[in-house]
């Protein structure tokens, strides 16, 4: 550290505005390649979606051409000891995508046929097949999907392991801190004012990685891209013995489901729940929980004999054509975004390692993810 | 005046305060549906007793007064649902229940929350034995079961209900082996003097005080169960004295009941989106509320021990001026006949609100038990979290209960944190040196307890799932 950064605590190399899996993973890697970083976030870290999402390891869920980062993805979590410096307990477990109508058969071969062909090691198999592999389904399947590449993660180990993993690297963490403004300095870089600091934090570059909340920041940047928010809902039970061993699916992907370690059953798939992300809050819509439950309990008939412990809802953010942003905003290199990743958790790491590179001077290709392509920046971007 | 206005007033809670409002929002034409988790109304104190519990348990005050407000009520036209449990509810009020047929849903109307009060547990050292239950739950076995948690009992805890407990054990023939208080003698000589503004407590307190006496039963005050040990027989339990933690006690009992007082119950108002405040006299969350139980919405009251712990008579006049100030505010009757209807129950309320508030300290004395927590405790019994696990999680960062929760699953488990979050709460203000308003507290979550998966499924074919559109390819 030079000394004129000691007496001037504020400015940072890069100042990362989103404390989540894709800004937190950036973060690190960046101060293990000799960066000041502050990591800054609304609340505390990891409690929007990287702290409450299904922990699925997937690739029939992920979006096909995201295959090989999810493949990446999920192998950074498995290896978790190594890079973060604490094992977070992901598992790997075969996963299957089920199909028990024809049009659901039909669906399921088309979209195994795409995860093929992007290098997913993803076979249909007969309902006997797929009993054999997991006892728990409903035999009542006409085929299933098989991928020995799947497993979970319990989400709730990620944020203490990474708090401890930035604190150790010398990344700055200012929580519960919303931003208010972010603006070019004079002089280069910016400053990200937050409510807990009379100073604006000064970075010469900033990342932006804040999910459900990048339309309206991107928007201070003069960049409008409309993102969609989408209200997901988690359902977990109590504790039961082993009813399932891997990670189970439907051909639509609209069903997730896990059983953990301590023998809990997660179910998710994205039904949704209702919610405002600048009011806040966010309520469970009782038919989309019945409809989520049943599904869970169509396809393991055992869950007849959990009990529901708890709903709650995440909030996943996407864009316009479903695909990420991820890379520069600036031809001066000084702004960047990383976020909108379609099952974002099992290619974040991935994904965020990916922008560190970029920053640090490398060059892997963005070329699909680039934030440019929906809006040019307006001449002067609004500031409020 | 305005035209008056009939919809619907939905009672949670049909203990004294929600019973009393239901009866009285009725007698104002207002259709009430009453809903209570037990099969009859009567709430904690009121509970109505098992037959077994009416041949065993002398006659007393709760017995005779439970029944009565149990016959008034039959004699009302409240809609009453027993055996019934709230168990999540939307932005407009409408309530999720679950009752004896099976899951249902009550549009919205409005509300008169009177869930009552939660009891508060500090943990110690081999706290999850089942020889160890709450004040209240042994209060309930007694009172309402006609049964003993053990033939020799300690009690512990803090606040009225230790001697209450005390009191029961010895009705029922049983031996209190000491009795351990978290509260200063000198607070109930001063509460002691306040009772005079309330002789009906006054004389209950006095005869419990000299028939403790009289058996000669060991109180130690400042001090608290800091470890208890199963043995063949029972229990031995380490009493520590607070101001001299040297000081340790032995003693052997079957069993050990302890309490550090009650919180309101706040899962639905916290829901509900209501303002909340901490009261630092009861150390406990609390809906911020006016004197006849509106709170931050107009279409959700408060009432009772829900609106902040001041016991059943303040409640039973707490649920009347709330059954009349709804009746005002929907134009039912003039802002005049309001004040003539609640005059008496009003000036009564500010005699018995000066005792009630002297109570809270009192209940509250345990509060400074969290920080000596000693690191091999179970802290969250539901998901086994020790207090060494959350020490390192507040050493890692976590500044608030949520981020405890997210990072180490206390709180997480079918309890909602009812019996830890106290003590988690406890450990992080000690360790963070931030507040309680600071510290906040869990989540409310729904199911606000576990629901069997099949009541939310029902009958179903696999036609019938609304399944929404396909995922992006």
């Amino acid at each position: 550290m030079t000394p004129a950064l000691q007496t001037r605590p504020d400015v940072f190399d890069t100042v990362i505005v989103g404390a989540g899996v894709m800004g937190a993973t950036t973060a690190l890697f960046l101060a293990r390649g000799g960066q000041k970083v502050a990591l800054v976030d609304r609340q505390d870290m990891f409690r929007a979606a990287s702290g409450v999402n299904a922990g699925t390891l997937t690739l029939h869920m992920t979006r096909a051409q995201l295959i090989p980062h999810a493949i990446r993805g999920r192998e950074m979590w498995l290896d978790s000891a190594n890079w973060l410096g604490e094992d977070v307990g992901a598992l790997a477990t075969p996963g299957l995508s089920m199909a028990f109508t024809e049009a659901e058969e039909e669906l399921l071969r088309q979209r195994a046929r795409v995860r093929q062909d992007m290098g997913a090691p993803i076979e249909v198999v007969s309902p006997k097949e797929a009993v054999r592999i997991e006892p728990g389904v409903n035999p009542a399947l006409r085929a299933a999907a098989y991928c020995a590449l799947d497993g979970h993660i319990p989400t709730y180990r990620v944020g203490g392991a990474y708090a401890r993993a930035l604190r150790q690297a010398g990344v700055t963490i200012i929580e519960n801190s919303p931003v208010e403004t972010i603006t070019p300095a004079t002089g280069g870089g910016y400053d990200v004012r937050v409510s807990s600091r009379a100073r604006p934090v000064h970075g010469r570059r900033i990342v932006l990685s804040t999910g459900a909340w990048l339309e309206k920041m991107l928007g201070w940047l003069g960049y409008n891209i409309p993102i969609r928010c989408l209200i997901n809902q988690l359902v977990v039970t109590e504790t039961l013995p082993p009813v399932m061993g891997s990670v189970l699916s439907i051909a639509n992907g609209l069903l997730s489901l896990k059983q953990f370690a301590n023998g809990s059953v997660l179910i998710g798939g994205g039904w949704q729940g209702e919610g405002n992300i600048h009011q806040g809050g966010t309520r469970v819509i009782p038919e989309n929980l019945r409809g989520n439950v049943r599904l869970a309990q169509y396809v393991v008939p055992r869950l007849d004999e959990a009990q529901v412990l708890r709903v709650w809802l995440g909030l996943e953010s996407e864009t316009p054509d479903a695909m990420p942003l991820i890379g520069a905003l600036t031809p001066d290199d000084d702004a960047f975004v990383v976020g909108c990743v379609h099952s974002g958790f099992t290619s974040g790491p991935y994904m965020g390692r990916l922008l560190a590179e970029r920053i640090l001077g490398g060059n892997p290709d963005l070329s699909a993810f680039d934030p440019t392509r929906f809006s040019t920046p307006a001449a002067t971007g609004p500031q409020s | 005046m305005s035209s008056p206005d009939f919809s619907p007033v939905t009672v949670i809670g049909g203990g004294i305060a929600g019973a009393t409002s239901a009866i009285a929002l009725s007698r104002h034409g207002f259709p009430v549906t009453l809903i209570d988790e037990q099969p009859a109304a009567g709430g904690q104190i009121f509970r109505a007793p098992s037959p077994y519990a009416r041949q065993t348990v002398p006659p007393n005050h709760e017995f005779s007064g439970g029944d009565a407000l149990r016959q008034k009520l039959a004699a009302s036209p409240v809609d009453v649902r027993f055996s019934t449990r709230v168990w999540g509810l939307s932005s407009t009020l409408t309530l999720d229940l679950i009752g004896p047929g099976g899951i249902d849903q009550l549009p919205p109307s409005t509300v008169v929350v009177a869930n009552g009060a939660t009891e508060r547990f500090l943990p110690f050292q081999g706290w999850t034995t089942p020889r160890i239950t709450g004040l209240a739950g042994a209060s309930i076995l007694m009172r309402n079961g006609g049964t003993l948690p053990g033939q020799t009992v300690v009690v512990a805890g803090s606040g009225p209900l230790l001697f209450s407990v005390a009191h029961q054990v010895l009705e029922l023939g049983g031996k209190v082996v000491a009795i351990v208080d978290a509260g200063h003698r000198s607070d109930w000589f001063r509460l002691g003097a306040m009772l005079s503004l309330d002789p009906a407590r006054l004389t209950q307190a006095t005869r419990w005080m000299l028939r403790l006496r009289k058996a000669g039963i060991p109180i130690h005050h400042r001090a608290h169960i800091s470890a208890a040990q199963e043995t063949e027989t029972g229990l031995l339990l380490t009493v520590s004295e607070m101001d001299h933690p040297e000081r340790r006690h032995v003693y052997a009992a079957e069993a050990a009941a302890c309490g550090y007082g009650l919180k309101p119950t706040t899962l639905i108002t916290r829901t509900a989106g209501v303002q909340h405040r901490h009261d630092p006299a009861g150390g406990y969350l609390e809906p911020v509320t006016d004197a006849a139980g509106r709170t931050s919405r107009p279409d959700l009251y408060v009432t009772g021990d829900a609106a902040g712990i001041r016991g059943m008579a303040v409640a039973r006049l707490r649920g009347l001026i709330t059954a009349h100030a709804i009746a005002q505010d929907r134009g039912v009757i003039s802002a005049r006949t309001y004040e003539t209807l609640t005059r008496a129950p009003r000036r009564q309320l500010r005699r018995l609100e000066a005792v009630s508030r002297q109570m809270l300290p009192l209940m509250n004395a345990g509060s400074a038990i969290p920080t000596h927590l000693q690191n091999e405790t179970i802290v969250c019994r539901c998901e086994r979290v020790k207090a060494a696990t959350l020490r390192s999680a507040i050493e890692a960062g976590a500044e608030d209960l949520n981020q405890l929760k997210a990072w180490t699953r206390c709180g997480m488990g079918p309890c909602q944190g009812r019996m830890c979050e106290d003590s988690a709460r406890g450990l992080l203000t000690a360790a963070c040196g931030n507040t309680p308003e600071e510290a906040g507290s869990f989540t409310a979550r729904m199911p606000f307890f576990p629901l069997p998966l099949t009541a939310v499924t029902g009958t179903f074919a696999y036609s019938d799932i609304p399944l929404p559109k396909a995922a992006p390819l």
